[in-house]
């Protein structure tokens, strides 16, 4: 078993996956990553991570989908889900609620691109209540 | 089994497309139709390829789409441009120079329709001039139709373009960000300023990128669609904060002069905070080092006033009345940064709003230029769309 926390990092460009990836491998994480949201669904099939970082505009799956399926999912009804996208973020609840009728379950949200300070003490925050 | 001659042409009469036609003709185009139906999700045209059939739709619904693909890289996405319902035709291609499909069409739901062999609709049509002419009347029609819908389809474009256009610069931004946090080895002093500087002009640039799609977007319908209660005191504290580290750069302090007591107001609380926002970033821009920049705010009789002051050097008489507009720097802004869009999305926030924002130089006892002071006039009597629509209603 792996004591260190473990993410899911979702984004369809490769860079800001390289990017992003870079920041966390500082810090004692259990990283995978996935490039659409299909991926990403597999992925938490396998194991649920204790934090899943999803983008919003994506191939196959976009981001919302995901989170639609997860939050109807009991299995991961404790896994916090942190958002960075490009995507603003009032129209990206408006968009969810409109298409869903509920208010998007999600415990953080950061738009694109993220200070690796900032990123890195809320990735912190929300791995830390898992422990 | 395919329906009779007579309930195709009945349904025929009942299309956008052929309803004024008499019943002979209906009878007639009857014969070269055959009914077929699309699952959802099936392609039904491809845009491009040759257009020899119109669909009347009876049953269910097609999208009209249009690929959008920017660069090499991006993913290429279909934005729907309209609907058709039933009675509406698909395919009026087939009756225009050079018949190939102007879009492409999918079925969204299972569909019937009715199937007119194009070919053969030319041909017929060529040889009954009467009811030739009634078709491509209803057809003009049909096309200005949509030509109207692509002011929507304009906005729905330029998210994408948006979304496309900051996508790399999110990655170079982050990649950028990795390497000044050190997270993929140490800099140089040397290497450690010219990054900052890539940090700095993207910025500007994605900046600037959504300041030109905001101003494409910005419509006073969409505004007012957007109109709420909403605390403007709270507003003004949030633009404050937005500006914080621009006035913390140059050491400038904003000082505030509210009401005793701000009361709630209707409005668009997202674009007054832009609003407030670019006025004040705009005098933090042009004010000297270590000054102040007055934010006050009061109310008269039927409105809210802000107001914003600066101690700059003012803006050159001959600029004073091209300020609001697209695209416009003052002659003397030098290479302060920006691409002149500020002041001409605050405006028209503010016309949405059947509001003012007004600006005048201010002069000291000497005669001397002393600053410049923008003012925002915010009515009192706006309606939410709820209030609209309560409007409205019949009384009870």
């Amino acid at each position: 078993m792996n004591e260190n926390p473990s993410i899911l990092i979702v984004d369809d460009d490769p860079d800001i996956l390289d990017g992003i990836l870079l920041i966390l491998e500082s810090q004692n994480y259990h990283l995978r990553s996935a490039r659409d949201g299909i991926q990403c669904l597999a992925l938490l099939k396998e194991e649920v991570p204790d934090l899943l970082i999803l983008d919003l505009l994506m191939p196959r799956m976009d981001g919302w989908g995901v989170i639609r399926e997860v939050r109807s999912d009991s299995r991961y009804a404790d896994m916090p889900i942190m958002i960075l996208t490009t995507v603003i973020e009032d129209a990206s609840r408006r968009r969810y609620e409109l298409e869903t009728g509920h208010s998007m379950d999600i415990q953080a949200y950061i738009e694109k691109p993220a200070k690796p300070d900032h990123l890195l003490s809320m990735v912190e925050e929300l791995t830390r209540r898992k422990k | 089994m395919t329906a009779s001659l007579s309930v195709i042409a009945e349904r025929l009469g009942k299309s956008e497309v052929f309803q004024s036609l008499p019943e002979k003709d209906l009878l007639e185009i009857a014969e070269f139709c055959h009914e077929d139906v699309y699952q959802d999700g099936q392609e039904v045209f491809v845009e491009g390829e040759p257009a020899n059939q119109m669909l009347v739709v009876e049953r269910g619904k097609l999208a009209i789409e249009k690929k959008i693909q920017l660069g090499r890289h991006s993913t290429p996405r279909n934005a729907t441009i309209a609907y058709i319902n039933p009675n509406q035709i698909a395919g009026f291609s087939t009756l225009t120079q050079p018949q190939l499909h102007s879009a492409t069409v999918v079925a969204i739901e299972p569909t019937r329709v009715c199937v007119i062999d194009g070919i053969q609709l030319r041909k017929y049509l060529a040889d009954h001039p009467d009811a030739g002419y009634q078709v491509i009347n209803a057809i003009t029609n049909l096309v200005r139709g949509r030509y109207q819908s692509a002011t929507s389809t304009l906005t729905y474009f330029l998210s994408i373009v948006s979304h496309e256009l900051r996508t790399p610069l999110a990655a170079v931004e982050n990649y950028l960000q990795t390497i000044l946090g050190g997270f993929a080895g140490e800099l140089n002093p040397k290497q450690e300023r010219m990054l900052n500087r890539c940090v700095i002009r993207v910025t500007d640039l994605s900046a600037l990128i959504s300041d030109v799609v905001d101003l494409a977007r910005m419509r006073p319908e969409q505004i007012q669609a957007d109109f709420e209660w909403f605390d403007p005191g709270e507003v003004g504290r949030e633009s404050i904060e937005d500006t914080r580290l621009a006035a913390a750069e140059k050491n400038i302090q904003i000082r505030i002069q509210p009401p005793p007591e701000f009361k709630p107001i209707v409005g668009s609380r997202r674009r007054m905070r832009q609003v407030f926002t670019n006025l004040l970033n705009n005098a933090i821009k042009f004010a000297p080092e270590d000054s102040i920049v007055l934010f006050k705010a009061w109310y008269e009789k039927d409105k809210l006033i802000f107001l914003v002051e600066d101690s700059g050097p003012g803006i050159p008489p001959e600029d004073l009345g091209f300020i609001f507009t697209d695209f416009f720097r003052a002659s003397n802004v030098g290479d302060s940064p920006g691409a002149g869009l500020g002041l001409s999305i605050a405006k028209k926030i503010m016309d949405a709003h059947h509001g003012d924002i007004l600006v005048e130089n201010l002069i000291d006892e000497d005669g001397n230029p002393s600053g410049s002071r923008f003012s925002v006039h915010i009515p009192l009597n706006l309606s939410t769309p709820e209030m609209r629509r309560r409007e409205w209603l019949p009384d009870k």
